[in-house]
């Protein structure tokens, strides 16, 4: 099916019935007959009904729905997708011919997806160029060219010369439609090669005419009329008073150009008899309007009026009638358009929806992921913390113990003192350091279940513990007590009896063994955050020590590192432990975290 | 000359005793040697001693015993004892005077030379009275102390002191009956002896009560106000042990 006349643009552009039929109204009935006599809901059946269909596409499109109805049932019914394909694509043509364009791309588009599902190529490049049509009424000349060349492309490999044909003149019209004339004409030109070959003069007719008037449009105007002529005298030739009308007024408007106005009063008025004859209102109004411009011509004012009145009152109907077709048909695409914006709306919305799912399922993820996190990192912080106090626990009974250790150490090397005084019968002496025992041991007993206790008490208990050693060696021990001016002893808070072990040291493996007096100097001091005990003696030293009194001496000075150790472990600090040996004598550096009271 | 009476289950701490007072020419009869407190009962009540050395155990008995079984307290005690916490810290809170085994010759010298100064019978009873009261309670909620001040001895129960506040070497004592009592001792050795109970050294002027503690002011180390409405700093140091103190369940 080609186009039907456009006549918006230009005057005549050909529509190529699919049944040419001057026996139009005859085949109907031996059609109608046959099927009455047909009534078996069969394929037979449904193939009349769609040649009935067809029949009534321009007599009577209302009417034939309900054949195209039926028959697309009986397709369905019977699995002929042949059959449906057509019926379909005939419900388009129906459509197409009522101007509902929207509704001819539904029935056209059913058609090409059955087409092409059985393999049809002959029908759906037939299908391609109904909707090529549709494209380019809604003046989509993109898609209609696209549809179109498919079309052609399909027509050629087929070898459907009738096909090819109308491929190339439809191609050609979108191309004079967008008034790229040249493309139009080249179209044109092979159509209608084509067209002789195959000695179909209704085609050579129609394309003779539509090239007639891109020539004219193109202001050759010589070989528009030479054209023109000649669609004319073809389609006399074939009977079609249609074109001959159109290309006959065409001629005399031509004519009226070249001020030959006898010939295009002659032209009109055979125009003018032929329109009235076959009813071509459109057609009849042109004739008026190049038959006023005679007369006007011809200084017969009267008849131009009236000439001019009928073209113009002709005119105004088609336009009416063209203003209401364009209007159903801007009309349908602008429901098109809606439905497809409310397509595009909707397909946007559920992909809104959709992407606010997901959005909604990683937001959900995320946040579980992140409660996860918070909530092992809590977990875990707990954990750690409960390790940490178990630790601190296990260190503080540790250090308990260590603490307890100490005292039985010290006690038998005290006792074993005054049995040193006892032998040496000096009783006296032996009951003062019995008292000054007692009470450091009292002290000792009371101070080590603390963890700590003020640098003020410790240093009383190591200067009690000093007096009893210096009581022990005979006043050859003297010490000396020094506190910088930065440290607060009674404020400064030590771990309870830390210095004794290397008091002790001092004293048993230093001074003891040494000729003459010793001398013992204890200094405190304070270096940014630590605590720092020296203790230095003028003693022996290591070297002199013999092996035995050395690991004898380690074993407080070991306590006492543990104790650092510990105390470094839960205050994460760096306290730490010196022995230097000095030219004479050693010098122990003791370093402790700062601690403070208040 | 003073007559003194010695109560000890062990020869041994008698004899040592006896030599000490015997060698350093103390002014000192030793009118009695007593082992058990049915004698010291007996030798007491017949020759009424101006000073009784009184061991705190005494075989089954303490030396409280045989004081709770006396009508009368027209004597000065001194206890001896050679190692117990609890009976330490009864003195420490009645006052009461107590030498530790072995004794040493100094502390007897000064604690008689304390006795002769400041010899008061009935101040001596009362200190007897808290220690029975503190004895006899049992409790650590109703314990009285006998604050040592610059004319004598304030007794107060413990429960009715606010709390303790340092002055160079005295210490300001502010009680719920609004009394501020000056002691002639240091914070330090009020925080000794209180140590186990509800106060708590906030600060290192400040010994309170914390059983009195109305609110705590977040800060760095912050501040509590007490029932007297006094506002008292926390040093930065002792924040974590007060808030463990005043929320035992917080630490878990």
């Amino acid at each position: 099916m080609l186009r039907p006349i456009k006549k918006t643009c230009f005057s005549l552009l050909i529509i190529f019935l699919p049944l040419c039929g001057n026996s139009q109204g005859v085949q109907l009935d031996s059609l109608r007959n046959e099927l009455e006599g047909h009534t078996l809901q069969d394929t037979i059946r449904a193939g009349l009904l769609i040649e009935i269909a067809g029949e009534m596409t321009y007599s009577s499109p209302n009417e034939a729905f309900p054949y195209v109805k039926e028959a697309i049932a009986i397709s369905e019914k019977t699995n002929w997708i042949k059959g449906e394909a057509l019926a379909h694509r005939q419900k388009g043509n129906l459509y197409y011919v009522l101007g509902d364009n929207l509704n001819a791309l539904d029935a056209y588009q059913k058609a090409l997806v059955l087409s092409q599902k059985m393999v049809n190529k002959q029908l759906e490049s037939s299908l391609l160029g109904n909707i090529g049509n549709i494209h380019a009424d809604l003046k989509e000349y993109d898609k209609a060219l696209t549809n179109y060349r498919a079309y052609l492309s399909t027509a050629q490999s087929l070898n459907n010369r009738p096909d090819e044909i109308k491929a190339l003149s439809n191609i050609a019209i979108v191309y004079n439609d967008t008034e790229n004339f040249e493309e139009g004409v080249a179209y044109l030109e092979k159509a209608l090669a084509l067209a002789k070959l195959e000695e179909n003069n209704l085609f050579i007719a129609a394309i003779t005419n539509n090239l007639a008037l891109a020539y004219k449009k193109l202001g050759q105007n010589e070989k528009a009329l030479a054209h023109y002529q000649e669609a004319a005298d073809l389609a006399q030739q074939i009977g079609n008073k249609y074109i001959e009308a159109s290309a006959l007024n065409s001629i005399g408007k031509i004519n009226v150009l070249l001020n030959n106005y006898g010939m295009a009063e002659t032209n009109a008025r055979q125009a003018l008899s032929l329109s009235k004859e076959i009813g071509a209102v459109e057609w009849e109004s042109d004739s008026w309007e190049v038959l006023s411009q005679v007369f006007e011509n011809n200084g017969n004012m009267a008849e131009a009026l009236d000439a001019y009145k009928e073209h113009v009152q002709l005119r105004d109907s088609v336009l009416n009638e063209e203003k209401r077709s364009e209007l159903t048909r801007k009309e349908m695409q602008f429901q098109m358009e809606r439905q497809q914006a409310v397509a595009l709306e909707e397909i946007k919305r559920q992909e809104l929806v959709k992407n606010g799912y997901l959005l909604g399922a990683i937001l959900l993820a995320l946040i579980s992921i992140l409660g996860y996190f918070l909530y092992k990192r809590r977990r875990d912080a707990l954990e750690k913390r409960k390790v940490a106090e178990f630790n601190a626990k296990v260190a503080e009974t540790e250090l308990k113990a260590l603490r307890s250790q100490m005292n039985p150490h010290f006690i038998f090397n005290s006792l074993n003192s005054i049995s040193d005084f006892i032998s040496k019968k000096d009783i006296q002496q032996a009951d003062d350091y019995l008292v000054k025992f007692s009470k450091l041991t009292r002290s000792i007993l009371e101070n080590s279940e603390k963890k700590w206790i003020t640098l003020e008490e410790d240093l009383e208990l190591m200067e009690l513990y000093m007096q009893i050693e210096a009581l022990r060696l005979e006043n050859k021990l003297n010490y000396r007590i020094s506190i910088d001016e930065s440290v607060e002893p009674e404020n400064t808070l030590v771990p309870p009896l830390l210095l004794q072990p290397f008091i002790e040291n001092s004293i048993w493996h230093g001074i003891a063994p040494k000729q003459g007096d010793g001398q013992i100097d204890l200094l405190i001091k304070k270096d940014d955050n630590m605590l720092e005990y020296i203790v230095e003696d003028n003693g022996v030293g290591r070297s002199a020590t013999n092996t035995k009194a050395k690991r004898k001496g380690s074993f407080g000075v070991k306590i006492t590192s543990n104790r650092i150790d510990i105390i470094n472990h839960l205050k994460n600090t760096n306290g730490s432990i010196n022995l230097l040996d000095k030219t004479e004598g050693l010098r122990v550096e003791i370093r402790l975290p700062l601690e403070l009271q208040f | 000359m003073l007559k003194a009476i010695i109560v000890d289950d062990e020869q041994h701490c008698i004899n040592r005793l006896d030599g000490l007072l015997q060698d350093e020419g103390y002014d000192i009869e030793v009118m009695a040697r007593c082992k058990t407190i049915d004698e010291a009962q007996r030798k007491i009540t017949d020759s009424s001693p101006d000073i009784v050395f009184l061991d705190v155990q005494l075989g089954n008995n303490t030396g409280f015993d045989l004081l709770s079984q006396l009508d009368t307290f027209d004597f000065e005690v001194i206890f001896t004892t050679s190692f117990d916490n609890y009976a330490l810290k009864a003195f420490k809170f009645s006052a009461l005077d107590y030498l530790l085994k072995p004794i040493d010759k100094i502390d007897l010298a000064s604690a008689l030379q304390k006795l002769r100064e400041q010899r008061n019978l009935k101040e001596t009873s009362k200190k007897i009275d808290i220690l029975f009261h503190n004895f006899k309670e049992g409790n650590e909620s109703s314990k009285r102390i006998a604050i040592p001040t610059l004319d004598g001895f304030a007794m107060v129960d413990t429960n009715d002191i606010i709390r303790f506040q340092s002055d160079v070497n005295y210490t300001h004592i502010h009680t719920l009956s609004n009394k501020k009592i000056t002691a002639s001792k240091t914070l330090k050795y009020f925080e000794g002896i209180l140590e186990s109970n509800t106060f708590f050294r906030v600060h290192k002027s400040h010994l309170v009560n914390l059983s009195l503690v109305e609110h705590y002011i977040k800060g760095k180390g912050g501040h509590i106000i007490l029932t007297d409405g006094s506002k008292i700093e926390v040093a930065v140091r002792r924040k974590e042990e007060l808030m463990k103190k005043l929320n035992p369940g917080l630490e878990s």
